[in-house]
């Protein structure tokens, strides 16, 4: 009777057995086709770059878009004279009122008054903020 | 009864035909049953050997990828900033097993109806060959390989290959060189490549897919093209035979751009064969006439036997048996050094070279790389020509270039060297920083030396010979070279080799050009002249001032004079 038993177990553990086997190997072809078929894209898609690319390099040649802007536009190579430092940029004016105020006028207006008050030297200032005005 | 033993007889009658009277059956039995086991057993053998070889075997796709790609990969080749030279794209080859065509005229009728290049008389002989596989047509286009594909014509196939495109054409031809059907290199950067164990991988099978690995050049694409461009502009306006330039970085040997027009275009690889459209620079040796004269005035400088205040006799033709030496800008009087460089006198460059002895001037050249073949990655190289016999004579010639035949690319090299402080660096086409420069430098003049050298270069431009090509803002030095060509044995006075040396800036020296045109002729606008200063010297002007503002040089106005800035910062 025991022997029966056992018997019955083991033929059980092994169709369990033979089913999750059959189950790995479909799942592991399933993976390795998704793998190639993967490896094929990867492939094709870089073969399109490379091609895309060599158009690229292609249309951006020297020689090709120089005989274009020739043709399509009045730009003349640049002159030595046109590149300048940073160093000689002249200095900016000062700021006589701050960024952001409501009424530039009115503080400008409120200012002069205060520069006028307080000593003549306030005209140099006017001077100075309206050439600062004039170039924003 | 009576059935029973007519069975028995019966029986008795087929053991007797098969086996004989006396047999044993119980003796047989057991030797079938033997035989038997034996057979099934060596079945069963033969499946597990086959199991074990199906699970031992490799992936069997590879195998078939392996075939798929037959001309193999290369890698991309890039400039300096990234920009392509080459690359490899997938293209389809067309091919036919002639043994399974059934129709041949109906074949070659499709086919030549989609490939109108295709020869119809030569296609049908292919396809009625008895061959497994024959190439129809390389590399065709997309389209006509899905107009094929429709047709369903049977033994008729693709394979996808690597095709080499080169984008920019003709722009970096002697550079890269090219490949030729298969993808192997055949000239150029291409054959260093494959020099470089490429070509072994190929032979494995193992360089089918593409490289990952580009390979940088120092090259840079846009400043190739501009040289490419004034060149080609050049050689029209003199009506030269030839055209070329070259610029490298001082510090680190890099060849920046190096053009020799006439070129060709490595898609079309048949132009390379013409032999007027060899590359110039390294592969043709040329007398390079005064622009040698700053390697002899640095002998005599770095010798210490001569100063910049030292002077000679340069009053009358230097008579040398029965050759007299002249000069072209004739003075007539006794020369200093600074006077010798930017009359270009040959008579006083020629009287420092023999000061110093034939010996000294042979070592000189020697260290400095003129006398041996210069080689490079590019596989074309082309020997020196050196005098067999070097006496007095031949130093006195080649102290102002002539005489000595050298492949230019060594001539800058040298001269790179007198610029950047005394370091002679091997030229290169790949990137290099200063660091790995230094490794290989091996000092050749004194900084002292060099830096009096700048001030020659310098002073050149701004009362010399080279005047034409001080771009303002950049501060160029420069040396010219006027040499005769040597026709039938005599040097001719028309075919004229001029050459223009340039160092931006001179005073911190970056880059050096070389500019070269062979056999220009003299223009109105040259009032006749066909010397070094009116035509390579305005060239190298325009190449400058195209060339600086890509080489990110910044210009800097109102530098005074190279005897303050150059030599004072010496002392």
């Amino acid at each position: 009777m025991f022997v029966r038993l056992l018997n019955i177990c083991v033929i059980a553990a092994l169709v369990l057995a033979a089913a999750y086997v059959y189950d790995i190997k479909y799942q592991s072809t399933l993976r390795a086709e998704r793998v190639a078929k993967l490896r094929h894209d990867i492939r094709r898609e870089r073969d399109g770059i490379a091609s895309l690319r060599a158009e690229w390099a292609r249309l951006g040649n020297p020689s090709r878009i120089q005989t274009l802007a020739q043709r399509h536009l009045p730009l003349k190579p640049f002159q030595t004279n046109q590149i300048d430092t940073f160093d000689s940029l002249p200095m900016r004016p000062p700021q006589i009122v701050p960024l952001g105020t409501e009424d530039p006028i009115a503080a400008i207006l409120e200012n002069i008054n205060e520069d006028l008050t307080a000593s003549t030297g306030g005209l140099g200032s006017l001077r100075g903020g309206g050439k600062g005005d004039r170039q924003q | 009864m009576s059935a029973a033993a007519a069975l028995n007889w019966r029986l008795r009658l087929v053991q007797r035909l098969l086996y004989g009277q006396n047999v044993d059956r119980s003796v047989k039995s057991r030797a079938r049953v033997g035989l038997a086991i034996l057979v099934f057993s060596i079945g069963y053998a033969v499946i597990a050997g086959r199991l074990i070889q199906l699970a031992a075997a490799p992936d069997s796709q590879t195998v078939r990828r392996t075939a798929d790609a037959v001309s193999t990969s290369r890698p991309d080749i890039l400039d300096r900033n990234g920009e392509i030279l080459a690359t490899d794209i997938k293209a389809a080859s067309l091919f036919g097993e002639p043994r399974k065509i059934i129709d041949v005229d109906e074949a070659v009728e499709l086919l030549t109806a989609v490939l109108p290049d295709l020869d119809a008389t030569e296609l049908r002989e292919r396809l009625s060959s008895r061959k497994g596989f024959v190439w129809l047509k390389r590399e065709i286009t997309k389209k006509q390989q899905q107009e094929i594909h429709g047709l369903g014509i049977p033994g008729i196939g693709f394979l996808t290959e690597n095709k080499r495109v080169y984008p920019n054409g003709a722009e970096v031809s002697h550079l890269i060189g090219h490949v030729n059907i298969d993808n192997q290199g055949i000239a150029g950067i291409e054959k260093w490549l494959d020099g470089r164990g490429l070509a072994d991988l190929h032979m494995a099978g193992l360089a089918v897919d593409r490289m990952d690995k580009p390979v940088e050049l120092a090259v840079d694409l846009r400043v190739q093209h501009a040289m490419r461009d004034e060149l080609m502009a050049a050689r029209e306006k003199f009506k030269a035979v030839a055209a070329a330039g070259l610029i490298t970085d001082v510090r680190t040997g890099e060849i920046i751009s190096m053009v020799s027009v006439p070129d060709y275009d490595p898609n079309n690889p048949k132009e390379a064969n013409d032999p007027t459209r060899i590359n110039r620079l390294t592969t043709g040796v040329y007398e390079m006439g005064s622009t040698f004269k700053a390697l002899t005035i640095a002998m005599a400088l770095d010798s210490g036997k001569v100063s910049l205040s030292s002077s000679f006799d340069a009053r009358m033709p230097l008579r040398y048996g029965k050759f007299s030496i002249h000069d072209y800008h004739a003075q007539n009087r006794t020369l200093t050094v600074p006077e010798i460089f930017t009359y270009s006198s040959n008579i006083g460059t020629a009287r420092s070279a023999l000061a110093m002895g034939v010996e000294h001037h042979k070592w000189f050249l020697k260290k400095m790389g003129q006398l041996d073949r210069l080689r490079t990655e590019l596989p074309e190289s082309a020997e020196p020509l050196v005098p067999k016999r070097w006496g007095e004579l031949n130093t006195v010639t080649i102290a102002f270039g002539h005489g000595l035949s050298v492949a230019p690319l060594q001539a800058v090299m040298g001269i790179g060297a007198l610029m950047n402080g005394g370091m002679l660096i091997p030229p290169t086409f790949m990137k290099r920083s200063q660091a790995e420069a230094a490794k290989l430098a091996t000092r050749v003049v004194k900084p002292e030396t060099s830096e009096k050298m700048r001030y020659l270069m310098r002073l050149n431009t701004e009362k010399g010979t080279a005047g034409k090509a001080d771009v303002k803002g950049y501060y160029v030095g420069g040396k010219t070279g006027t040499s005769e060509k040597v026709v039938g044995g005599r040097y001719s006075k028309s075919k004229l080799l001029n050459s223009f040396t340039a160092v931006l800036p001179a005073d911190n020296p970056r880059y050096l050009l070389l500019i070269m045109l062979d056999e220009p002729k003299a223009t109105p606008e040259t009032h006749g002249y066909a010397t070094s200063g009116w035509n390579t010297v305005p060239v190298g002007g325009a190449v400058i001032s195209r060339i600086a503002p890509l080489l990110r040089i910044e210009p800097r106005f109102d530098l005074p004079p190279s005897q303050q800035l150059i030599l004072a910062k010496g002392r």
